[in-house]
């Protein structure tokens, strides 16, 4: 018994002892981050964290500035002689990492798989205007479109895979050779990914010498251990409780950007319900922009006013969706001839309540409240509204792409170009045109702005979409998401925050 | 004895056959793509439609289910969808880990599970005994997930005593790396464990500490006991040597039984502490729809929970002479 009672305070004692201090290596940092990369070869990237451990272990073409705007990288010049071809010119002596040369051929080795079906990467529609690749010279790669493209600069930032390694077996997923500023050390799945500097990029080694990324899953969990001191680094996704606290603590710097993602509603515009206009404004007026975003995303990300990002060259602020307003809603709807005539509360038209589905997935309570909220607001308002929450995989795969849905609460990402939001997710048959939205006026425009190399004319393009999708809308752009990074002062470098979060800013490289 | 046990071993062959069936069966129920997932919302359905085939998705479930007993028979758990690597390598990657901290967590919840409901029972109704079973009340109806947070939030970022996250060297090199001389990196890991450990320990330590008080209770109101304080025997000895020992045999079934519970419960404190075992590739696994790696991780967890009770079985005739196995 005593025995007993020494071993258990012994366990607590040891429990109260001093946390070990790592060892402060010169110019080291620890960034958390949500989800594992699921693959390290570049062209294959789908999750955030791949994708930003691929930018830093591979280079590609061209790197995108936090401005979006396209500069050199492995490239060091291009042209484009007419609209359907560019020519590009790669800096001379470049290498990977295991010091073999990076030539065209490896260009031409990346892209050529990316555009084959076969190999199923997960972004090939947006290299399919390409048809040709060919290396001119080992320095020179030139690119042959179908059509003229305007968005494929933004694009070209895709890591450069070495073919001898690749063809030697080596498996870019697991066992990545680059050209990038670093390199893989060791990659423990589900913990870590831990990555050294390539003195031999281009560029020189970067300041910091050593990153690390740990896999935190949980948002809070993430967030408490910043404050303990184990991370140097989070970003978003983080629950807006967490970031008001960490705001208020001197011990962390924060910077906020403009993200490249909406949260948006997506109308099944094939529903009987939904298929006039009229009724998806009456809708768009039941949802409340401010409270969401103030109150439920506490003021993380912005009111959206348009179906283009504010920080997009093609915003225009003179383009407006409708506002928040019940009164009006009800107004719309009873000149659509919804009217309570059994006064029962719920309108109703021909003897048929007004009933929708509102739809999200679960693993974003804030988007579940967001919807909650939005279903209380109908009810007010005399729409019979009920909410469906399911898992990502059923509400995305199963429901939404199938479009089963009626009004469904998601979110876009990585929006470099204003393309990426509207091609194919609003032109006529687009292959992420899940709502059956149709326009002839705006496939014209969509296909003008991405066809003219001109940017001012592409603008004009998109702002006239716009702005016949803000009354149309097939999307009612919700808000336009912010992000957020917090880093420990003092920080080995100065931090530069990029939209798309990815770390060659928080490593001393020059955006 | 020994053909008791062959037995059992015999008997996990059909019982592994039945768990992939039902997990099998369970998969194709829920909805959910693995290969639309895989490639994302912008892909297109022809994308969708051609990954699928690729992964031998398009295939009739018999077909499915026919190949990946195949596989099995070959010593073949197959590849993971989502990480490109086999899934025995990723499981074997990971299930130290997990099972490093279930049984850490095991012993704390034995030891304090045990500790408190000697005291509770000893001092029937008295403050301490009160005080105890509040706290037990507390450890069962608190979910594990929130007591992570609260120990992380405590701990780690108030005080600062302890790492909020991550694992320290491997339990056993740790030990090893002691003897040989470095005692700070065992240290490390036991810091690094502790509070995950403490985490998932709560509630089974609550059970246990309730199940100890009752069958001590009983226990010392036996005649054996009546006895040995009548031959002049001191408390902690009668308590200890006699009661003790007799009130442990239905506790030490209990406690086979929550080997499963702590590996449920592993898939919450793994997530939440950044701890590199099972419980966080489970939840990945799920929620990618991975299912050659679900199949996987669900049939290491069903054989490791039986390989425990079969272990807790042959003890319980090691401890207890009047069990009889065959």
């Amino acid at each position: 018994m005593n025995k007993l009672l020494l071993l258990t305070t012994a366990i607590v004692a040891l429990g109260l002892g001093p946390a070990t201090v790592t060892l402060a290596q010169d110019k080291a940092i620890v960034i958390g981050t949500d989800v594992d990369a699921g693959t390290l070869d570049p062209r294959l990237t789908r999750d955030t964290t791949a994708y930003r451990a691929a930018d830093l272990i591979y280079a590609g073409l061209v790197h995108l500035t936090s401005k979006l705007e396209a500069v050199p990288d492995l490239a060091e010049s291009w042209e484009s002689p007419d609209p359907q071809t560019y020519i590009f010119k790669l800096r001379p002596d470049l290498k990977f990492s295991d010091g073999s040369p990076l030539t065209a051929d490896d260009v031409v080795y990346t892209y050529e798989s990316v555009i084959n079906p076969d190999f199923n990467a997960p972004d090939r529609a947006l290299y399919s205007p390409i048809s040709a690749i060919e290396a001119v010279d080992p320095q020179t790669v030139k690119f042959t479109l179908s059509a003229p493209y305007a968005p494929l600069l933004s694009y070209l930032d895709k890591g450069i895979v070495s073919k001898a390694a690749v063809e030697a077996g080596k498996d870019p997923a697991t066992d990545p050779i680059g050209a990038g500023p670093m390199v893989l050390s060791a990659w423990n799945r589900g913990s870590d990914i831990v990555l050294k500097a390539n003195p031999s990029y281009w560029g020189g080694a970067p300041e910091v010498t050593d990153v690390t990324v740990k896999i935190i899953g949980d948002n809070s969990a993430r967030a408490q251990a910043f404050e303990a001191g184990d991370l140097d680094v989070i970003q978003s996704p983080l629950s807006p409780n967490d970031i008001a606290r960490l705001k208020a603590d001197d011990r962390f710097g924060n910077v906020i950007t403009a993200g490249l993602g909406v949260t948006y509603i997506n109308y099944n515009t094939k529903d009987p319900v939904l298929a006039d206009p009229g009724m998806r404004q009456a809708f768009s007026m039941l949802i409340d922009q401010n409270s969401i975003v103030n109150d439920i995303y506490q003021g993380v990300d912005e009111i959206a006013s348009s179906i283009i990002l504010p920080s997009s060259w093609a915003y225009s602020p003179d383009i407006k969706q409708p506002t928040f307003s019940v009164e009006g809603a009800v107004a719309k709807f009873n000149e659509l001839g919804w009217k309570d005539s059994d006064g029962d509360g719920i309108l109703d038209k021909d003897g048929k309540k007004l009933t929708v589905t509102l739809s999200t997935h679960s693993e974003d309570p804030n988007r579940v409240q967001s919807v909650e909220l939005t279903q209380a607001l109908m009810q007010s308002a005399g729409v019979d509204a009920q909410v469906q929450i399911t898992d990502w995989p059923s509400f995305s795969t199963n429901y939404v792409q199938k479009g089963l849905h009626q009004i469904a609460l998601l979110g876009w990402l990585n929006i470099v170009d204003p393309d990426r939001l509207l091609f194919g997710q609003l032109s006529t048959g687009g292959s992420t045109n899940w709502g059956g939205y149709s326009n002839p006026e705006v496939d014209k425009l969509l296909q003008e702005g991405r066809s003219s190399l001109d940017q001012a004319a592409r603008a004009k393009a998109y702002q006239a979409a716009a702005t016949i999708l803000a009354s149309d809308l097939p999307y009612f752009i919700i808000s336009d998401q912010g992000y957020q990074l917090f880093y420990k002062k003092p920080f080995p470098v100065e931090v530069q925050a990029t939209p798309r979060g990815n770390f060659r800013g928080l490593i001393g490289m020059d955006e | 004895m020994l053909a008791y046990v062959i037995r059992r071993l015999l008997l996990l062959i059909p019982m592994a056959v039945g768990m992939i069936v039902v997990t099998f069966g369970l998969l194709l129920l829920v909805p959910g793509d693995p290969a639309a997932v895989l490639l994302g919302p912008e892909a297109s359905p022809e994308m969708i439609a051609n990954l699928r085939r690729t992964l031998g998705l398009d295939d009739p479930w018999y077909v499915r289910l026919g190949a990946y007993f195949w596989q099995l028979l070959h010593g073949d758990l197959g590849r993971s969808i989502f990480q490109s690597a086999p899934v025995s390598e990723i499981i074997g990657g990971r299930i130290g880990a997990t099972i490093e901290l279930a049984v850490v967590a095991l012993l704390l919840a034995t030891l304090i599970g045990v500790t408190l409901g000697v005291l509770a029972a000893v001092r029937q109704g008295s403050l301490i005994d009160t005080v105890t079973m509040l706290l037990a009340q507390l450890g069962v109806s608190m979910p594990v997930y929130w007591l992570g947070l609260l120990l992380m939030l405590g701990f780690a970022v108030q005080l600062n005593w302890l790492p909020a996250i991550g694992r320290g060297a491997p339990m056993l090199d740790a030990i090893v790396a002691a003897l040989s001389g470095r005692p700070q990196v065992l240290w490390d890991s036991i810091l690094h464990i502790l509070l995950p450990a403490l985490a998932l320990a709560a509630n089974s330590a609550a059970i246990i500490s309730r199940l100890v008080r009752t069958s001590m209770l009983e226990v010392l109101r036996e005649d054996f006991v009546r006895t040995a304080y009548a031959k002049g025997l001191r408390r902690p000895r009668v308590v200890v040597r006699h009661a003790l020992r007799n009130a442990l045999l239905p506790v030490l079934s209990v406690i086979g039984l929550r080997f499963g519970a702590l590996l449920g419960g592993a898939v919450l404190v793994e997530m939440i502490f950044a701890w590199p075992g099972l419980g966080q590739l489970t939840f990945s696994a799920v929620s990618q729809r991975d299912l050659p790696l679900i199949q996987g991780i669900v049939l290491t967890f069903a054989l490791i929970f039986a390989l425990v009770n079969l272990v807790v079985d042959l003890l319980y005739a090691l401890v207890d002479p009047r069990v009889r196995l065959g």
